[in-house]
Formats: structure tokens, sequence, C-alpha cells
């Protein structure tokens, strides 16, 4: 059973939450404060942690680098905050996804599983492919393929396509991605990011307007999304 | 009568001077040499000149000169001269005499007139002290009427450009120009330059106040007699003393808007926070509640989801609401980035997923759109609450045409659907904040309120319109300007 730490000040927030995620088969464990947060996330050693931006004692930004120290544990962030500054600054502290309130529980769910699936993933042993729709991406070799056609990618654009499948249900923002792909003397070349991700949505989404896969978080950055059930990583690792 | 003594006493004083320089050197006579006594002669020209001035040395020179001749050289008590030598003398003595009395006065000119600089310098700089701490413009003018009535005997008026730039005299006080000083006045203030009327009674002399980054304002000096340069310096110091009062008054006003913007700014969080805590609440648990886990007879689940679509609304209004106070109160700052306009399309689509289920949306792009330069944020806004206003104001199952042109220098966004179209006395108005298209539907028409808002921060320009085929159509645009180059060798 999968253990998740709720850090959330509000109480009738916590309530919907937890009945939410028991009804998903999760343990809840809860915490009202920074302090007590970290002390339940080092005894319970939970499979995610929710963190709410704004606690009493501390911001949720202090809280994820204090835990980034010693835990790699998913957080999911939510916020009442909707500048898209702050989700960036928690993010790049090593949040690995947010939720902006008010949101519903259906996505409050999805994202819960991804992020679990990923913490799951994080513990096995990895593989070189990785299969999504029709999509089928071998890491090792650098072959990408859709429905069987073989897919041509210049090395900048697979270098990308790597960086978001390996963290897959995360949102990456502008500035990191920018960091591990390009290095960091690009970090202003915001346009070079975004025309590559339209080359990648061109070369494997359906309909590259709507994309389904690499997903836009408008003003923050990046997200490849595995649709619910297709994803190839549980498969090809319990194989 | 008196203008007549104060005239010649000078030239009286300097005959008796040397008739005193005669008298004196009578007993001399025999036992010195007549050489020397014409120096006695000369000594009393300089002291003259320096006492009395130009013309009464002159004077002396001449009457010395005549009186050398009588009283001295033989024959005595006579004009004649027994040697002609002494006209050498005489000469000599009258040529030396005028030369002294010459550049004695001239000295003692200039030693006075460096008197009169030192005092005006004086009285220059104590204004200026005074300027400096003046803290308000009437401060400023009366201090500068003041010295030029004091020191100069000038007379001053003033002249301040009001908000719209109109020349006004000071407030609460009447400045009287004839008809051409005040058609002067205003090419002056327009055209900085001086200008000396000299036809007037007194001659007036009009001067721009010249500060760093405008003109602020004009002056009016007049006297029988100007004092150009002095006039010309306190007019400086005057738009110096004008120049620092408005910039102090300016860092003062800015000091203030960043504390109001401050504030303001932490209200608009505080509040957007504290209304979306409960909405949260009310929208999970009604959300909770529907779960199929919970297995609620159908009545009761139906108004577990009219509960969420109502909090979802409120969240929605609010989420205008407080955009709308963060764009009219100027604390957005655009964070424009270059990047392709179907992402912000897509992204949006995705947000609005929910209220275009019951249509079909159809997007149709231009090919090889250029990079655009806009804020995603703000344009995702945009966006949202066309296809939202596009879906509300539709028929069920209608279309909705989302299309992106270019022409050669904007690009072209149009968001058209099947409905009844805008009233078409209101194509205008639906842009305004609280109008709505049509009153019987609801939601406050706010939505196009901030789409203008967001174009227009952009450069660009929103209408509506509905076209003959029916519906009705949103287009806005975006200038194209140029995009950065991408590195083609990193593109192979």
């Amino acid at each position: 059973m999968n253990t998740v730490l709720l850090v959330e000040d509000e109480k009738e927030i916590r309530r919907f939450v937890r009945l939410a995620l028991q009804g998903e088969g999760c343990q809840v464990s809860e915490a009202e404060t920074m302090t007590q947060g970290l002390q339940e996330a080092a005894n319970l050693k939970p499979q995610l942690i929710i963190l709410d931006l704004g606690l009493p004692d501390g911001n949720g930004v202090d809280f994820v680098q204090r835990l980034r120290s010693w835990s790699q544990v998913p957080v999911l962030v939510v916020s009442a905050r909707s500048t898209e500054y702050d989700k960036i600054l928690v993010l790049d502290a090593g949040a690995d996804d947010y939720l902006t309130k008010p949101f519903s529980v259906g996505e409050l769910l999805a994202r819960v599983r991804a992020l679990l699936r990923r913490s799951r993933a994080d513990n096995e042993l990895n593989t070189p492919v990785v299969k999504f729709g029709t999509i089928e991406v071998d890491l090792a070799r650098r072959l990408v393929s859709k429905a069987q056609q073989s897919v041509h990618l210049t090395a900048m654009e697979f270098k990308l396509l790597s960086v978001l499948l390996t963290n897959a249900g995360r949102v990456l923002t502008h500035r990191h991605l920018l960091r591990e792909v390009w290095g960091g003397a690009h970090s202003e070349h915001n346009h070079y990011l975004r025309i590559y991700v339209a080359h990648l949505r061109q070369k494997l989404e359906d309909d590259p307007t709507q994309p389904v896969y690499f997903q836009t978080e408008i003003g923050v950055g990046y997200r490849f999304q595995p649709q619910m059930g297709q994803v190839g990583f549980s498969q090809d690792m319990s194989a | 009568m008196r203008n007549l003594t104060s005239t010649f006493s000078p030239h009286l004083w300097g005959v008796l001077a040397c008739l005193l320089t005669t008298l004196l050197t009578q007993p001399l006579l025999g036992r010195v040499d007549l050489a020397n006594i014409v120096m006695l002669f000369l000594l009393t020209v300089v002291i003259i000149a320096v006492k009395l001035g130009r013309k009464p040395a002159i004077t002396a020179s001449f009457v010395s000169t005549a009186l050398f001749d009588f009283f001295f050289v033989p024959p005595r008590f006579s004009f004649n001269v027994n040697d002609v030598e002494y006209f050498i003398t005489f000469a000599a003595m009258l040529v030396v005499a005028l030369i002294i009395s010459h550049l004695t006065t001239g000295l003692r000119q200039s030693a006075l007139e460096a008197g009169q600089r030192e005092q005006q310098t004086r009285a220059l700089y104590t204004l200026a002290q005074s300027l400096a701490g003046a803290v308000t413009v009437e401060q400023v003018v009366l201090e500068t009427q003041h010295f030029l009535r004091e020191t100069l005997q000038h007379e001053l008026r003033v002249l301040l450009p009001s908000s719209q730039d109109v020349l006004l005299p000071l407030a609460g006080t009447t400045t009287h120009l004839n008809a051409a000083e005040s058609l002067m006045v205003h090419s002056v203030f327009a055209q900085p330059q001086t200008v000396e009327m000299g036809s007037d009674n007194p001659p007036t002399l009009i001067v721009p106040l010249v500060g760093v980054t405008r003109p602020r304002g004009v002056i009016l000096v007049s006297a029988p007699v100007l004092q150009r340069p002095l006039v010309v310096a306190v007019a400086s110091l005057m738009a110096t003393a004008l120049d620092r009062l408005h910039f102090v008054d300016v860092a003062q006003q800015q000091k203030m808007q960043i504390v109001t913007e401050r504030l303001r700014s932490s209200i608009l969080a505080a509040l957007s926070h504290d209304i979306r805590t409960p909405l949260t609440v009310l929208y999970g648990l009604a959300d909770t509640l529907a779960l199929p886990q919970h297995d609620l007879p159908e009545p009761l689940r139906e108004t577990a989801s009219a509960l969420r679509e109502q909090a979802m609304r409120l969240n929605n209004l609010v989420n205008n609401l407080l955009d709308m106070a963060r764009l009219h109160s100027g604390l957005v700052q655009l964070r424009k980035e270059w990047q392709p306009i179907e992402e912000v399309i897509g992204a949006s689509l995705k947000l609005s997923g929910a209220v275009l289920q019951a249509h079909s949306l159809k997007v149709q792009l231009a090919d090889n759109l250029p990079l655009l330069e806009f804020d995603a944020v703000l344009l995702e806004r945009v966006f949202c609450n066309l296809l939202e206003n596009a879906a509300k104001y539709a028929p069920p199952n209608s279309g909705i045409v989302l299309r992106v042109e270019q022409d050669w220098r904007v690009a072209r966004i149009s968001l058209c659907n099947a409905g009844t179209g805008f009233p078409p006395d209101k194509l205008q108005q639906v842009f305004e904040p609280f109008e709505r298209g049509c009153s019987e539907q609801d939601g406050v028409g706010m939505g196009l309120a901030i789409c203008r808002a967001v174009v227009e921060a952009h450069g660009g320009e929103i209408t509506a319109h509905n076209p003959e085929t029916g519906g009705a159509c949103v287009t806005f645009t975006l200038p194209l300007g140029t995009p950065p180059v991408i590195d083609p060798e990193e593109v192979a």
C-alpha cells in the first residue's frame, strides 16, 4: 500500500484530499506545518508528498529544498497562488508537479497515480525502451518509431526527447530543460526550446496543435505525460 | 542748480589743488631746480586723477602747465617765455600730465568696477543660497523678486507653465502684460532665446527659464538701465531652482506610487488566496461526493455535480475579477518571449476542454507561421475567455473555428461561432467591462474586456463583427516584429 503524506494547513482541504486518496487505496498521513511535515517525511518514508505552498511556519520552497537534501520522494505541490513565478521557484527547488487550487479530484488522482508510478519506477531496473501510444523509443540505440514507421530525429531533438521521457509525469521548467539539453550557456534562448518541442510534436503527436504527450505548462515549462494504461514503463520493467 | 555744482565742483577742486601747489612751492623758487617743481605739479595731477577722476585731471593738467609758466618760468607773472627751451618743458609736462591722468583714472575705473562686480557676485551668491533652500515655487519667485528690486532696482514679472503648458502668472497673483509682450512671451517660451524690448518704457528683457528637460517658464525684467548679464544669470539660477523642485516632486510621487502599488498587489494576493481556499474546499468536496465509490442516488449525485459546477463558475468569476484588477492597476508586467502561437492555443484548448465538449472545434493555422513575441500566460487568458464566450453563445453541437492568418505586419487570430451574433449596435461596447452580448445569458461580461486589455498591451487590436454567413467573430492582431534567428547548424 502506498503511503502519502499530506502537508496542508487547511483542515477541510485535507479532508477531501484524504477521502479521495483513501478511495484510491492509499494510506494517508497528515501534517499541518512545515516542521511537522519534515518530521513525518523522515519517520514514515512516504511514497509521495502533497504539499501546500503557503504554510504557517514557512514557505513550500524551503520545505522542498530541505527535503531534497536527503530524499528523492516525489512532491506534488498544491497552491492557491497562480503566479507562474512561484511555480517555477518550487519546481526548480526540486518539486515534481503542481496543481493550482481549485482542482478537481480527478485531476489530483491522475497526478498522484503518475507520480506514484514514477516513485516505483525509480526503485526498479530501468529499461532503455519506452512505449507510449503507437510510439516506441529505444534510448540506448537511439531509435524512434511511430506506428512501426521509423522517425528521424536530429541529435538535439533526441536529447530533448530523452530528458522528457526520463522525467515522465514531471513538470520540467524552461530553465531546467535548457540547462539539461543545451547546457548553461543557452539559458536565455527560450525560443530554441520552444521550436524543438514544436518539432517533436510535429514528428510524434497525432495533432500537434492539441498535443497529448508533450504538454505545455504555460509560463512554466513542459511535461511528458504518458497516457493512462498505455505506458511502457511498468510493463517492460516487470517483463 | 545742484546738478551744475556737482558737475563742476570736481574741476574747481582740481584747480584749487593746483593753486595750492603753486602757493606752497613759491618759497622753493631759486633754491630748487625748476625741473623738480614740475615733478611736484605732476604729483598734484596724479592725486587729482586718483581722487576726482579723468576730467578734473585733464583740467588740472592744463591749469598746472599754465600756472608753472606764469609763476615760475622767467619772466615771472607773465605768460611770455624768454628761453625757447621751456616750450619743450611745457609740452613734456602737459603730455606727461595727460597720460598720467588717463592711466590713473583707468586704474581707478577698473578698481571701481571690480568692487561693483564683487558686490553683485556676492548678491548673486546670496540669492543662489536662498533659492537652494526654497521649498516652493512661490518662495523662488519672491526671493528673486526681492533680489532684483533691492540689488539692481529691476522689476520682475514671472510666468510659469501650467500642466497643459499654458503660461500663467504665479497662483494668486496677476501679471500685467501689454500686447507685444504677451506675444513675445510665448515665442520665447517655445524657442528659448532672450529678447530685449528696447522700445518699451522702461525697457524690458524677456528671458526664458531653461530647465534640464524642458522650459520652466519665462521672466520679464524691466528697468531704465538693464543689467543684461546679471539678469541672465538670475534666470539660470531660477531655472535650476525650479528644476530641483520639479525633480523632488517627481521623486516623491514615484515613491508614493511604489508604496501604493505594493499595497495593492499584496491586497490582491491576499484576496486571491482567501477566496480560492474556500472555493477549493467547496469544489473538492462536491467532487468527492460524486465519486463512484460513494454510490450516491442519482438526484444527490446531480446536486453534487451542480455544486461543483457553480463553484467552478465562481472561481472563473474571481479569476476574471482579479485579472481585471491587476490589468487595470497596471500591476501586470508583460513577460514577452518569442514562441509559436500553436503552443498557447494547444494549452488553452486543453484548459477549456470542459466548456468545448458540446461543440466541434476546428483549428486552422496558416503554414509557416513565424514565432511571435507575447506573454504566454496572458494570451492563454485571452484564448480561454474567447473560447468560453464562443461556446456559451453558440447552439449545442455547432462548430467553432479558430483561425490564424498572417499578413505582412501582423498575425490575425479570429474565433468564430455559429451563434446569433453580437447585437449589431453593440459591436464596440462588448469590450467594455460588465457589458454582455445577450442579456438573457448569464455571466458578467468581463472576459472580452480582459482580452482587449491584454491585446492592446501587446500592441494589437481586437474587434468584434458578425459575418454575413452568420454567427459571431472576434478577431485580434499581434504585431509580427523580427523573430530571433535560430542557428541553422543546430537545426540541421
